[in-house]
């Protein structure tokens, strides 16, 4: 740890140019949304463009693409976790014998 | 006792060694906070997984009384408030006091047409009956459209999201305040500017869960 | 500090012309963190790590005073099958809030927030944890969560066990249960920033020459507690608060009547539930790690397998949550997965015990209160450990579950492990944070006492849950008299070990003989300052040049570290990287 850290200054070129790729996934997405695509693609495309959009803000706006790996492994440790509990809880829900039924 | 050094900068706290040292303890703290959040969200996300694997049908069904093209414009603004919190740590980098007054205040403005817009959504569906848990009382036009036996879940999960979601704004708001009021008194410089940079990685997480809530919520067709 | 003496080091003739000393704390310390600043509003204000460890110490012990009051209370209503002397909805508010209690005010902040505060940032050589204020914040958040709790008993109270299942929580409308849900969501805040700050201060705050590998195991097992409490207990906030709207709106996610799904709430509090009884035992693990290399002086066997081990459960407790639901109504498919992944808990945990043993072996063995409570966990763990594997397998445990069987297990691992950790723990450090020795033949005693007491309570547990006696009954038939009131006698036994603790410590605090800086000759960083430590915890920044193990040598020719001017140990470091040892190092 030295004592002259240079800190990562991002151009104002940089954030507006991620500001405008946001913008243009923003508008994609809507625009996929309307074609009504079939099942499965549908949500999968969404959630395509959505981590797109989160990958652009952590990497760029959040300064992950500059810093130092291991805040990046948090933020892929919360979601590794997330995806854990998830997809156990999965397990059960959709292979109960019979799910709640509706009163 | 306390050794302080004479080349202990003002800003530093005792139990540092130097500038870098806490400037990269608070980002790391932020971070470890964000895991957190992540995770707290992670809860409604999972229900909200659980159920639409349960009753896909509901949710094609209940997404249609959202407005996506006011959803779009909330993102929209977001997206924007996240640009400019990024602009405002370039300007407190820079050393640019008034760009970062500006850029803080901008985001401000942003967070509040959120909530506005966000409000008038509400207040939209409150109208119509459609209320979490036992306010759920449709009017006979959305009843008959929303005939799912669980539509109620639905929009007890949504109302869930987006209010915890917006709570987060509300929370923002006030911690862009501080750091505004700071900014103008000139707490902040290109040394120093550790409390820009965290709440701004505070905001930007606020970004990232709406950029998830948006097409989860808006855009099932 | 003039006590100091300085010793020409070869160290000293870099070329920063730094002042380099040896650790040598002063026997009788003339300022110490308790001179510093003195009365009510000095403490309470503080934001010293030491200090605030003190008044979690102090409120973990009122609250587990109070919660061991309710269960002898409870031991003693279960004396006859019938009523004793407390009434059935007494009896099950009274069991609810001593789990609550327990759980929530006792065991989750017990040795990280109350121990692991004092000795965390010493045994880094750090003067403080990365962020102090944050630090006091958490304790007051702690007391605002208890507050509640208690706002709740005037408000009807809570009978729905310490795990508020769903749909009886929600559906009873009970002002009490909106009351102790948000206790014990502002409670989790509290949590959360413990486990922030001690993430932070490892990663960032350690001395130069502490790399990963001299890190003390104490410090690893509290690591890994962290990471627990950051990533669990965000799901319990936001399942608690879930819990809340069910009953301030009705929501309906988790009750069946409104459309929604029980199991759902049992998936999502254990998901936090399960791996906090990892937040809960695993800092004991560490603290049976610094203990028992001490008083065995002998440098701890398989470092890297118990370090690692810790992390191993911290991530496999994530994975098996679904075995406190076997007879929920899950699925075959998750029941089967769960029980098999439980089975996996018990290999890193065989790991630490197995470790323990073999540093046992050949050691020089000292025979001090401390160690005799590790010899008590080692054997009390062990049981609950090998009953909880057996609780893991599936088709045992739907006979076992829900009976006493179940809460034997649960206390032998809690309060046979982490409890017993805690006072071994407490035995070991108190001449650190007081100054003071304490009355050894006593506490010997009181040790005997309380290995008695609490096998005597637990043990016929076992039997009598193996007879399918249920847990939180208040009424029994007639065959488990004889179990109950053995059991009940040994709660009596048991609450006297801690009348005859309390005595001795509160003697010890006030006539003790003063401990000098490191009364059990051991080599870890945090005994190479005085007793009671600096405000700084060391006068000097210390830079290690050892690990924190190694009993090798003789204490009077071992050599932890080198201590220099504060501020400047990065540059002492940079400046010596081509020769000493200290420089192989780099922190963070």
């Amino acid at each position: 740890m030295s004592e002259h850290h240079e800190h990562h200054i991002a151009s104002a070129k940089q954030l507006w140019g991620i500001g405008i790729a946001l913008l243009i996934l923003t508008v994609l997405t809507v625009t996929v949304a309307g074609l009504g695509l079939p099942s499965p693609f549908d949500i999968l495309t969404a959630m395509a463009i959505a981590l797109t959009k989160a990958f652009l803000v952590a990497a760029f706006f959040m300064g992950l693409y500059w810093d130092t790996k291991f805040n990046s492994m948090l933020l892929i440790g919360a979601l590794a976790f997330f995806i854990l509990m998830v997809s156990i809880t999965l397990l059960d829900t959709l292979y109960r014998d019979d799910i709640v039924p509706s009163f | 006792m306390a050794n302080h050094s004479a080349t202990h900068p003002k800003h530093v706290h005792h139990h540092f060694v130097d500038s870098n040292q806490q400037f990269e303890s608070a980002k790391l703290g932020m971070w470890v906070f964000l895991v957190n959040e992540i995770l707290f969200f992670g809860g409604l996300f999972c229900a909200y997984i659980i159920f639409r694997a349960w009753y896909p049908e509901l949710f094609t069904q209940a997404a249609l009384e959202l407005n996506t093209f006011w959803g779009a414009v909330n993102t929209v603004v977001l997206i924007g408030s996240s640009l400019t919190v990024a602009m405002a740590i370039r300007s407190a980098q820079n050393n640019q006091k008034r760009g970062l007054e500006i850029n803080l205040l901008i985001t401000i403005l942003l967070a509040c047409v959120f909530l506005v817009i966000k409000y008038f959504e509400y207040e939209h569906k409150l109208h119509l009956g459609i209320a979490p848990g036992s306010f759920w009382n449709p009017t006979p036009e959305i009843a008959a459209v929303l005939d799912h036996p669980k539509a109620n879940i639905f929009f007890g999960i949504y109302y869930m999201m987006t209010g915890v979601h917006g709570l987060h704004v509300i929370v923002g708001i006030g911690l862009m305040i501080w750091l505004y009021i700071r900014a103008r008194k000139g707490h902040f410089n290109s040394e120093y500017y550790t409390p820009v940079e965290i709440t701004g990685l505070y905001w930007h997480l606020v970004d990232l869960i709406w950029i998830f809530l948006f097409p989860l919520l808006y855009l099932i067709e | 500090m003039a006590n100091v003496s300085t010793s020409a080091n070869s160290a000293a003739s870099t070329p920063m012309k730094l002042k380099v000393k040896q650790f040598q704390p002063a026997q009788t310390p003339t300022n110490t963190y308790l001179t510093d600043e003195k009365g009510v509003w000095a403490w309470l204000t503080t934001v010293d790590h030491k200090k605030i460890g003190l008044m979690y110490l102090g409120s973990v012990a009122f609250f587990f005073a109070l919660a061991g009051f309710l269960a002898i209370a409870l031991r003693t209503e279960l004396w006859t099958p019938a009523k004793t002397f407390i009434e059935a909805d007494t009896y099950n508010q009274l069991f609810t809030l001593h789990g609550a209690m327990m759980v929530f005010f006792v065991l989750v902040p017990s040795i990280p927030a109350a121990l692991g505060n004092f000795i965390l940032p010493m045994q880094l050589g750090a003067k403080d944890v990365a962020f102090p204020r944050l630090n006091l914040a958490s304790f007051y958040i702690y007391v605002f969560g208890a507050i509640f709790t208690f706002l709740s008993l005037a408000n009807n109270g809570f009978d729905t066990g310490w795990t508020f299942y769903t749909p009886y929580s929600s559906d009873t409308n009970s002002a009490g249960i909106i009351w102790v849900t948000l206790g014990v969501f502002i409670l989790g805040f509290s949590s959360i920033l413990t486990g922030t700050n001690f993430i932070t201060t490892i990663h960032k705050l350690r001395a130069p020459g502490i790399s990963w590998d001299r890190l003390p195991l104490n410090v690893w097992a509290l690591y890994a507690t962290s990471i627990i409490q950051v990533l669990a207990t965000p799901v319990l906030a936001i399942t608690i608060l879930l819990l809340a709207m069910e009953n301030i709106l009705d929501i309906g996610i988790f009750d069946p009547a409104l459309g929604g799904d029980p199991v759902l709430y049992q998936h999502f509090f254990w998901f936090y539930s399960h791996p906090a009884v990892y937040i809960m035992i695993v800092p004991g693990f560490g603290i049976i790690s610094e203990v028992i290399t001490t008083f065995s002086k002998k440098t701890i066997f398989g470092y890297w397998a118990i370090a690692l081990s810790s992390l191993a459960i911290a991530f496999i407790g994530f994975l098996v949550w679904g075995h406190h639901m076997f007879t929920s109504g899950q699925s075959a498919v998750a029941t089967t997965i769960f029980s098999f992944l439980t089975f996996l808990v018990g290999i890193p945990t065989g790991i630490k015990i197995f470790n323990w043993v073999a540093t046992l072996y050949r050691g020089s063995i000292s025979m001090k209160t401390p160690m005799l409570y590790v010899f008590i966990f080692i054997f009390l763990f062990s049981i609950g450990g090998f009953t909880g594997i057996m609780l893991g397998a599936l088709s045992v445990d739907i006979h076992l579950h829900d009976t006493y069987y179940v809460v034997a297990h649960f206390h032998y691992v809690m309060m046979g492990g982490t409890l017993i950790a805690l006072l071994a723990g407490l035995h070991y450090w108190w001449p650190k944070m007081t100054g003071k020795m304490y009355n050894e033949p006593l506490a010997k005693i009181a040790a005997g006492f309380i290995f008695i007491g609490f096998n005597v309570t637990f043990l016929p547990q076992f039997i009598m849950g193996a007879q399918g006696m249920p847990r939180r009954y208040y009424n029994y038939i007639d065959q488990f008299t004889p179990f109950h009131q053995t059991s009940t006698i040994g709660s009596y036994i048991l609450a006297l070990g801690f009348l005859i603790i309390l005595y001795y410590l509160a003697h010890s605090l006030f006539k003790g003989k003063k401990a000098g800086p490191n009364p059990w000759n051991s080599r870890g960083l945090e005994w190479q300052s005085t007793s009671p430590p600096d405000f700084h915890n060391f006068s000097h920044t210390p830079v290690v040049i050892h690990g924190p193990y190694d009993y090798h040598q003789p204490i009077e020719e071992f050599q932890l570290g080198l201590a220099v001017e504060h501020g400047h140990g990065e540059k002492y470091l940079a400046a010596d990287a081509t020769g000493s040892e200290a420089a192989e190092t780099t922190s963070a």
